[in-house]
């Protein structure tokens, strides 16, 4: 396991530099080696694609731009994730968005899709959001990225560039705001409770 | 026994077509930008309208490009159909929100639709880029370079008029108000006058020239005045939306959806409408939308009839 991510970081590391000389063939290759994961961070932290063609093309504007400083030290899809978390930060922090739409599918589904339940929790996360929105941002980053998005500590507290304490901080004082939001919305109560696995 | 259900909400894709359009944005921003300087700019998206006065060259909005310190031309590997100028001046990124917003480029003005963005020319060099959406362009009366905007295959060229130019995906639609401006599309041109317009359908390769509707002769301003935008916009694109529904059922979905992720007074209905209409088409999102519209109004105008598709849809009962 220790050889194959080796092999990934210095496979990283010759795509970065052949990026950063320029190279469009490279830039391409990173560009869409890594957008699914940059979109899915902005995603799940801002909770719809409104503005995220914006955002996406913001984070990998920087991401370019911060190429020539990429050592290696981490896996680039971590380091593109880490910027992308910044770029959310800022966009968050400039402007206080609208109540995130979540609900609207815009795509064709597989069939056999459980209609009811999906629709069930696209309205729950929309709630959710709507609260989200009203969060400091740090503590809403950190909530987005662990509670909803499922990482660890130690992961979100790369991605936003923090200690796992401060996080953990962030995560449980972004729990408490939204349970007290909660109390008048039993819909999202019981979102928040299976998000978390079912403890209170 | 029930099975756990995730119950993370699902991550939407972003489309193919949004893909190529972050895909050249990047690449343009990046060819205009300069070599990573110290410290990264400050980058603010949002921007901020406008001059009452088309006399005075005030520059409002904001920046994604840094400053530009020697002129590139555009990649090669960037797969255009039609050459673009080169862009000797940083441009500026106009993206407009939820609104409508507006912004004087040197001697053109600008008022863009909600949810649009347009890639603006600094100086006097005049290649504008119409990324996505509408906007309404102003432009005095000129004798150097005309003013050009790109929106995909299809290059709008101007001198002193007012035109609008609208891009949903990769189909456009250019009508003029005042003035003459030349419409080329995949190497054929067209002239278009004051009421005239002209639509592309980038599906069959084929530019379409609408019929002229006779032409109101008016002369040139030398000031061009600008018209507000329609301020009940949702209102407009709703009855658009149940106008195409025949023709164009899957640009009418869209419409529909859009309208509906506001909150003005015809978001509800459009939900519903966006519903029923993917049901009618057999599409399994139609399901989705009914049950959404259902969450957020269960007592709401279309209720009844959403739970009448939702019914029908479930099949014969048992």
């Amino acid at each position: 396991m220790g050889i194959a991510t080796e092999a990934v970081r210095a496979g990283d590391l010759a795509l970065a530099k052949r990026a950063a000389n320029g190279e469009r063939a490279a830039q391409r290759e990173l560009f869409l080696a890594q957008r699914s994961a940059v979109h899915h961070t902005l995603f799940r932290i801002l909770g719809s694609n409104r503005d995220l063609e914006d955002l996406v093309q913001d984070a990998f504007f920087e991401i370019f731009r911060a190429l020539p400083s990429f050592r290696g030290d981490s896996t680039l899809t971590r380091w593109c994730q880490t910027i992308a978390t910044r770029v959310a930060y800022l966009a968050i922090s400039r402007k206080k968005p609208p109540a995130v739409d979540l609900a609207l599918v815009e795509e064709s589904l597989p069939d056999g899709t459980d209609a009811r339940h999906e629709a069930q929790i696209r309205e729950a996360a929309r709630r959710l959001y709507a609260a989200l929105d009203r969060l400091d941002p740090k503590h809403r980053i950190a909530f987005a990225l662990a509670t909803i998005d499922g990482r660890s500590m130690a992961e979100v507290a790369a991605l936003t560039e923090s200690s796992t304490v401060a996080v953990k901080t962030r995560v449980w004082r972004a729990r408490k705001d939204l349970m007290k939001r909660a109390a008048k919305d039993e819909v999202l109560k019981s979102y928040l409770t299976e998000l978390e696995g079912g403890a209170p | 026994m029930t099975e756990k259900k995730d119950m993370r909400p699902p991550v939407d894709p972003l489309s193919d077509v949004s893909w190529a359009r972050v895909e050249r944005g990047l690449w343009a921003r990046l060819d205009g930008a300069t070599p990573v300087p110290a410290a990264a700019p400050r980058s603010r998206r949002w921007v901020w309208i406008a001059l009452p006065s088309l006399a005075v060259a005030a520059v409002i909005a904001i920046v994604f490009a840094s400053t530009v310190e020697t002129p590139k031309p555009l990649p090669a590997p960037l797969p255009p159909v039609v050459q673009m100028p080169v862009i000797e001046d940083p441009p500026t990124r106009v993206v407009s929100g939820d609104a409508p917003s507006s912004v004087t480029v040197g001697d053109a003005h600008v008022t863009l639709d909600a949810d649009s963005a347009v890639v603006i020319p600094r100086a006097s060099d005049s290649t504008a880029v119409l990324e996505r959406g509408a906007a309404w362009f102003a432009i005095a009366p000129r004798t150097g370079k005309p003013f050009v905007v790109v929106a995909g295959d299809t290059v709008v060229r101007v001198v002193g008029t007012k035109f609008r130019v609208a891009r949903s995906e990769e189909r456009v639609r250019v009508d003029v108000e005042r003035g003459l401006v030349d419409v080329t599309f995949r190497g054929t041109t067209a002239r278009l006058g004051a009421g005239q317009h002209w639509t592309s359908d980038a599906r069959t390769a084929d530019a379409q020239v609408i019929e002229p509707k006779p032409v109101d002769k008016q002369p040139l301003d030398k000031k061009p005045v600008v018209v507000k935008p329609d301020p009940d916009v949702d209102q407009v694109k709703f009855e658009r939306a149940q106008a195409l529904e025949v023709k164009n059922p899957h640009g009418a979905i869209a419409l529909y959806l859009e309208v509906s992720k506001g909150s003005g007074k015809f978001a509800l209905p459009s939900l519903y409408a966006a519903g029923r209409l993917a049901a009618d088409r057999g599409e399994p999102r139609g399901r989705i939308l009914l049950e959404l519209y259902l969450q957020r109004a269960p007592r709401g105008a279309n209720a009844d009839d959403a739970r009448i598709i939702l019914d029908r849809l479930k099949g014969p009962s048992r």
